[in-house]
């Protein structure tokens, strides 16, 4: 048995491929043959006999060969025309021999079909008793579904084993059977090889018309069912639009919710679903823009139905892509959430209701509770300071301990009306630039009574060189006090609280200030607890019993705030030691604006100061929020800049300005600054000092270490400025 | 002792007996009202130095107080220290525009609300805000 390759050169490379298939979105079917995959059921249907038996019969008919078909593992699909007399010899077994491994020879496999489908060419096969076959592969892209073979009915010679063969099974003889070849006019091998590349282009064209309707049929069939979905959907409105926004469908959920028929709609733009007021602002091109850009857009507001009515819609854009090709569209899901966006509306206004509420009540019950407490206040150390009469030492005992125990209750109402602001997000925190030193100092000196009466000793230490930190002063001392006050309040008599402050380790732009105590400590489980709403950690003590425990998650609101974040470590018996850090006032990036290149190019810039003096009385908070009103309309605002005000320097009444101008600017600025505020005080009360100094920016440094070097030298003057003050005071 | 005047317009008459006994042991002559009205007519009487006043009083309260005491020219030029049981972050700023040269939330530290008196009454001359507590 010999097989080859059929001679003509048809190799892989110059099958013609199948036509592309481009209208399909399925990712498997892409327009390259090659990447065809196929279902089993679309194989089947690719090989179905019924479409097959008149292409096969007529061709063995008219080239009068014996004609079967296989799948693509050699098993007989069907046979036609002469197969049944010249291949039923090896298939003795049945009549029907549909599904057994197909064979020429008895008991010898054909491997021809593999073969065939191997090669992507007619295998050619001669068997012992000379008459030849051929195997046709019939393969769709890179799928190989089966073959067809064809084989010569008889031979031209009447003494040939096979006819011969054959006359014994069909019990005639050989020279009846001959004459009956004879009329049948068998082909030569020749014939039989040329035509056998005929159908194998017929076999493919075949088989990719089939293919094509198949898909056809297939995709009406799924389209015809997706509309169906589609239209069974009614909540929500599915319609799809072309990239300029015409509708090109429309189902009877969008009919439902807007009350367009598909008929009327299609071929409108889709922006009449939209508001006046969104089509004047172009608000539906610019979610088509947006939705082309970045391939979907959600959006929930107003929509129009036909009737005018507005609804509260949830909206989906989806762009419809063919694979990476441009965009052929959009389809649009929109939900009415009219009723739920209502619900939500009152269930918000209900919640702010019930935290108004909330608030008034706290609000109501600290006044009222701190108006006695007041008066016992008052009436507690007036004894106390002897304003009464003198004094015995256990009576001043007593009643030094009830004023402990009035300052422990004031606190406590304090905390109360923050924690409501804490949950309605109305704390307030205004950042400034802070001398931790001078907070510090305060801070320390306010506890020290606390301290001393405990006999612990209470010091700070580190803060002198440190950069201005970034925060409410106002705050910190609230967060500091309630540290330092824990701190007395768990450490036994004898001990000590120190409070040390230093840059971050780990990041310069954040200063860390820590308190730490010689008390009880705090065990790791309850280290994850105490910063939680009322926690109250049970060490047996005296000392949990004051404070309702929310001073702590006050605090922890108040620094994350600020920017920072409140930690605490500690062991049970080894004294705790809270963490706080807070941003370092950064000159550099609050006045990253004013530095441009082209102010930087003008290598000016000025440090004015202007100090102003109340005559008679303090300086009045309004004042100087006036004043500061003033020096705003003096400068050019975004190009100059006031800096924030700094916490406790004194006097307070100092505004530092940065210009970007030179001498001469700033006599205009500093003359326009006394004019104004002398219009604002014409009785003269108040008495400016204006000054400055004007920085030459370096011309061959980078401009990072330009503004680098300017804000340096800022740094140091207003430093050296407040310095002067405090002396001449 | 000083002998300045100082008026003390609260309705609440413990924290009139206990902060006048305060002022008075700090060498001021302490006159009290226990609402809006008594105030202004004991202001008018007396042409106290220094007012001290409640913000929430039955009758007229200490926004209208401090509105009334601007429009009349004798009583326009005196200091007014808000002393109350309101919280600053509602009513600080409001008592400040409305000309109050301070605001102090009650109760406050003797300490501190002394020091504002003085400097009020221009009895040092340290110039600092006031810190509220």
């Amino acid at each position: 048995m010999t097989s080859e390759a059929l001679g003509h050169a048809r190799t892989k490379q110059q099958r013609p491929s199948v036509f592309p298939i481009t209208s399909l979105h399925d990712g498997h079917l892409g327009s390259e043959s090659n990447d065809i995959e196929l279902s089993p059921r679309m194989r089947a249907d690719l090989l179905d006999l019924d479409a097959w038996g008149a292409i096969l019969t007529t061709f063995g008919q008219t080239m009068r060969v014996a004609v079967a078909l296989t799948d693509s593992a050699g098993h007989v699909l069907g046979k036609c025309h002469n197969a049944q007399p010249v291949w039923s010899l090896v298939h003795e077994a049945a009549h029907d021999w549909t599904g057994c491994p197909f064979c020429i020879s008895k008991d010898i496999p054909c491997t021809a079909v593999a073969e065939a489908l191997r090669a992507g060419a007619v295998i050619r096969v001669r068997d012992e008793a000379g008459l030849t076959h051929v195997a046709v592969p019939l393969l769709l892209g890179n799928q190989q579904l089966g073959a067809i073979i064809a084989g010569q009915v008889f031979d031209r010679y009447p003494d040939s084993l096979l006819l011969q063969r054959a006359a014994k099974k069909f019990g005639v003889s050989s020279e009846q059977l001959w004459d009956l070849s004879r009329k049948q006019r068998p082909v030569s091998s020749a014939v039989l090889q040329a035509s056998a590349d005929l159908l194998c282009a017929l076999g493919k064209a075949f088989l990719q018309q089939r293919y094509g309707a198949i898909l056809e049929a297939s995709l009406a069939d799924a389209n015809g069912r997706f509309r169906l979905l589609v239209d069974s959907v009614r909540e929500h409105a599915l319609f799809t639009i072309d990239t300029t926004g015409i509708v090109t469908s429309w189902n009877a959920g969008a009919e439902r919710m807007f009350g367009y028929v598909e008929a009327e709609i299609v071929g409108q733009n889709f922006s009449c679903i939209f508001t006046p007021e969104d089509i004047h602002n172009q608000v539906p091109e610019k979610q088509l823009n947006k939705a082309s850009q970045s391939g979907r857009v959600e959006d929930e507001g107003w929509r129009i139905r036909g009737n005018k009515k507005q609804f509260w819609a949830d909206v989906n854009i989806t762009s419809l892509l063919d694979d990476a090709g441009p965009i052929r569209g959009f389809a649009i899901i929109v939900h009415d959430v009219t009723e739920r966006r209502k619900l939500v509306t009152v269930m918000e206004e209900a919640r702010q209701e019930r935290a108004r509420v909330q608030e008034r009540l706290l609000s109501h019950v600290s006044h009222e509770l701190r108006t006695p407490l007041a008066a016992i206040y008052l009436f507690t150390t007036n004894v106390l300071d002897g304003l009464l009469g003198d004094l015995n030492s256990e009576q001043h005992e007593h009643l030094t301990l009830a004023v402990d125990n009035v300052n422990q209750l004031k606190s406590m109402v304090g905390d109360l009306l923050d924690i409501t602001r804490v949950e309605t997000h109305k704390l307030t925190v205004e950042p400034q630039q802070v001398f931790l030193a001078k907070l510090l100092t305060d801070v320390i000196n306010t506890c020290k009574t606390n301290a001393s009466s405990k006999k612990i000793s209470l010091h700070s230490d580190g803060a002198f060189d440190l950069p201005l930190a970034w925060a409410d002063p106002a705050r910190l001392r609230q967060i500091l006090i309630n540290l330092i006050d824990n701190g007395i309040k768990f450490t036994p008599e004898g001990g000590t609280v120190t409070v040390q402050s230093r840059p971050l380790a780990e990041d310069d732009n954040f200063l860390c200030i820590s308190v730490s105590d010689t008390g009880c400590g705090i065990s790791p489980e309850d280290c994850e607890i105490v910063f939680e709403r009322l926690a109250q950690v049970n060490n047996g003590t005296q000392a949990s019993r004051s404070g309702l425990g929310l001073g702590l998650f006050i605090s922890r609101d108040l620094v994350s705030r600020q920017g920072g974040r409140i930690w605490v470590e500690s062991e049970l018996g080894q004294g705790s030691t809270f963490y706080l850090t807070l941003p370092v006032f950064s000159l550099a990036r609050l006045c990253a604006h004013i530095f441009t290149a082209a102010n930087l190019e003008a290598r000016f810039v000025t440090l004015i100061a202007v100090d102003v003096v109340w005559v008679g009385g303090a300086v009045q908070a309004d004042i100087v929020r006036e004043i500061r009103k003033i020096l705003e309309r003096c400068i050019h605002l975004g190009e100059d800049m006031i800096l924030p005000p700094l916490s406790d320097a004194e006097p307070v009444e100092t505004f530092f300005i940065i210009a970007c101008t030179d001498v001469n600017g700033f006599s205009v600025i500093a003359k326009r600054i006394s004019r104004e505020l002398q219009n604002f005080d014409n009785t003269s009360r108040l008495k400016p000092v204006i000054s400055s100094t004007t920085l030459l920016v370096a011309p061959d440094q980078s401009r990072d270490e330009q503004i680098g070097g300017v804000m340096e030298t800022i740094e140091g003057l207003i430093r050296k400025h407040l310095m002067n003050k405090k002396k001449l005071k | 002792m000083t002998g300045k005047t100082i008026l003390i317009i609260d309705d609440d008459r413990h924290l009139l007996l206990g902060l006048a006994a305060r002022l008075k042991g700090s060498g001021y002559k302490v006159v009290c009202a226990k609402d809006g009205t008594a105030g202004i007519t004991l202001a008018r009487q007396e042409g106290p130095d220094l007012v001290i006043l409640d913000l929430g009083m039955p009758g007229d309260d200490g926004f209208l107080v401090l509105e009334r005491m601007r429009e009349v020219a004798c009583l326009s030029a005196i200091p007014v220290i808000v002393l109350t049981a309101r919280a600053p972050a509602d009513n600080e700023k409001r008592a400040l525009d409305g000309g109050a040269v301070a605001f102090f939330q009650k109760p406050t530290s003797n300490h501190q609300f002394l020091t504002a008196i003085r400097q009020t009454l221009g009895e040092t001359t340290a110039l600092s805000t006031f810190v509220r507590t």
